[in-house]
């Protein structure tokens, strides 16, 4: 660990202090925390991606049973911030439900987190995806219906393939903003690598050094979901269609 | 809307049908609160409360508004110096953005809260520096950046064509900035800013994190002094439901304002 010891030498000399790193245990649990960041990073992508999904499918399926109540879910889900759905979530409804069932509660900190950073980014997803499928040519669709597909196969193969790539742009923003969201986690106790962080600066008082820290994951995490982004665009752009 | 109220009484039952949704909640808003028979030990206490907790509420929307006043401010400087054609002054606000965009807001409160004094010497005297100012601050440093690309953005909205037809006539740079194109950027810039405002409004919740007493804050005091389920569950949802009613309506308005340009 030679390079660590002249990387807190030479962070020193600046004025940094960095010699948290050095401790083998601080150091494992900034590591630990930066592991739980990423899991639920990629968690709650995925589950934000199929909220998206199946919000927009309830969005645009012309029912007013399913739409109206969606669009209700929507609009309440869009206007409140997350910390207090998060709040709700795990301090009134994981309460509720301890009640219900007693002691084993199967719910964790960690997926309330998963459960509700997905719901309130899946509703920013289905309303991109919303305008995606909006964009889609009426002729495709009506040419999608003279060749026999059914309502659900219309939509699985024809709508949401090219509102993807319609909405593919402000997809990748959302996941971006749910990056930065993720550290929230901190707020329930998860110990992400925000919550990783304030236990070590409350110990050695380095905020500043721990915030540089912070702010390059998170702008490493960014900049890796943003290029994946641009990647994927480009090898979905089709001749003629989308941006 | 308009359209709907001049319409009068033909319109009546469509209007019927098309907010039944909402006749129905309501409706079932009020067989409960008559059928049910609210428990009076779980809203007595939350009437008890209600001023505490829109007193913080209050200060939520102070947190709010001085931030975005702030940063639309210190934005507005940003986005000047990023339209300068010298690259060596559009560099620290390609940085401030940069920086300031792509923070996590939870991230820049803690930093403005821990890394700034408790208290300030000026002149001698020591002033206080609270809490919820600096979490103002936290919030005014991303709003500063996002105002800054909202700038931008309009200012790039408005087409070349106009730039040259101006500098045909004889305009100077700074003179087409301020006679053609900020004055046409005003009203585009508006719905992205009122956006922004509704994230930052959402975004004073945080201040709870870090010890000020705002709205949550109070909610999760009063829940633990009275700590009885059915008022813990009444005022989360009275929590969730002010932070509603206060960003809603911005929302609307700002849809309203974005069709509106849409079809000009």
């Amino acid at each position: 660990m030679s390079w660590l010891d002249a990387f807190v030498q030479w962070t020193g000399w600046l004025g940094l202090d960095y010699r948290f790193l050095l401790d083998a245990y601080e150091r494992g649990s900034f590591v630990a925390g930066a592991w739980v960041t990423l899991q639920l990073c990629l968690c709650t992508m995925a589950g934000s991606l199929a909220v998206g999904v199946a919000l927009a499918a309830a969005l645009v399926s012309g029912r007013p049973w399913l739409a109206g109540p969606t669009r209700l879910f929507v609009e309440v889900t869009r206007n409140t911030p997350t910390l207090v759905q998060l709040y709700c979530a795990f301090l009134v409804l994981n309460m509720l439900i301890s009640e219900v069932i007693g002691g084993a509660n199967p719910f964790t900190p960690f997926a309330w987190v998963v459960i509700v950073i997905s719901l309130h980014k899946g509703v920013f997803h289905a309303e991109a995806l919303r305008a995606g499928i909006e964009a889609v040519p009426q002729v495709t669709l009506e040419a999608a219906t003279s060749l026999g597909f059914s309502r659900r196969q219309r939509l699985w193969r024809v709508e949401l393939p090219l509102a993807v790539r319609f909405a593919l742009p402000s997809l990748v923003n959302n996941l971006i903003e749910l990056v930065k969201m993720t550290a929230l986690a901190s707020a329930i106790a998860v110990g992400d690598i925000t919550y990783a962080s304030i236990l070590i600066w409350t110990q050695r008082d380095n905020v500043l050094e721990l915030m540089i820290l912070i702010l390059l994951f998170f702008g490493l995490l960014s900049f890796v979901v943003n290029c994946l982004g641009r990647g994927l665009e480009a090898r979905l752009r089709m001749p003629g269609y989308g941006h | 809307m308009a359209t709907e109220l001049s319409l009068g009484s033909r319109a009546a039952p469509d209007r019927l049908r098309r907010h039944a949704g909402k006749i129905l909640a309501l409706a079932a808003l009020l067989v409960w609160l008559a059928a049910g028979a609210p428990p009076r030990e779980v809203f007595a206490p939350l009437w008890e409360w209600s001023p505490a907790l829109l007193k913080g509420f209050a200060l939520n929307i102070l947190i709010s508004l001085l931030a975005i006043g702030l940063g639309t401010l210190l934005g507005l400087a940003i986005g000047a110096l990023n339209l300068s054609p010298l690259r060596l002054l559009r560099l620290p606000g390609w940085l401030w953005v940069q920086a300031f965009r792509n923070a996590p807001l939870l991230v820049l409160i803690y930093f403005t809260t821990y890394v700034f004094p408790f208290e300030i010497r000026v002149a001698g005297h020591y002033l206080p520096f609270p809490d919820w100012l600096k979490v103002t601050l936290g919030l005014a440093l991303p709003a500063s950046a996002n105002v800054a690309e909202v700038f931008r953005g309009a200012v790039a909205s408005i087409p070349a064509t106009q730039w040259e037809a101006a500098r045909s006539l004889g305009f100077g740079r700074g003179q087409i900035l301020r006679a053609i194109i900020l004055p046409q950027c005003c009203k585009r810039m508006l719905p992205p800013w009122m956006n922004l405002y509704a994230v930052i409004t959402m975004g004073t919740a945080l201040a709870s994190l870090v010890g000020v007493h705002d709205l949550i804050d109070t909610a999760q005091i009063a829940t633990n002094t009275v700590n009885r389920v059915g008022f813990t569950v009444l005022i989360y949802a009275s929590v969730l439901g002010l932070f509603f009613a206060y960003c809603y309506p911005i929302s609307r308005f700002t849809r309203y304002l974005e069709r509106r340009h849409a079809f000009q």
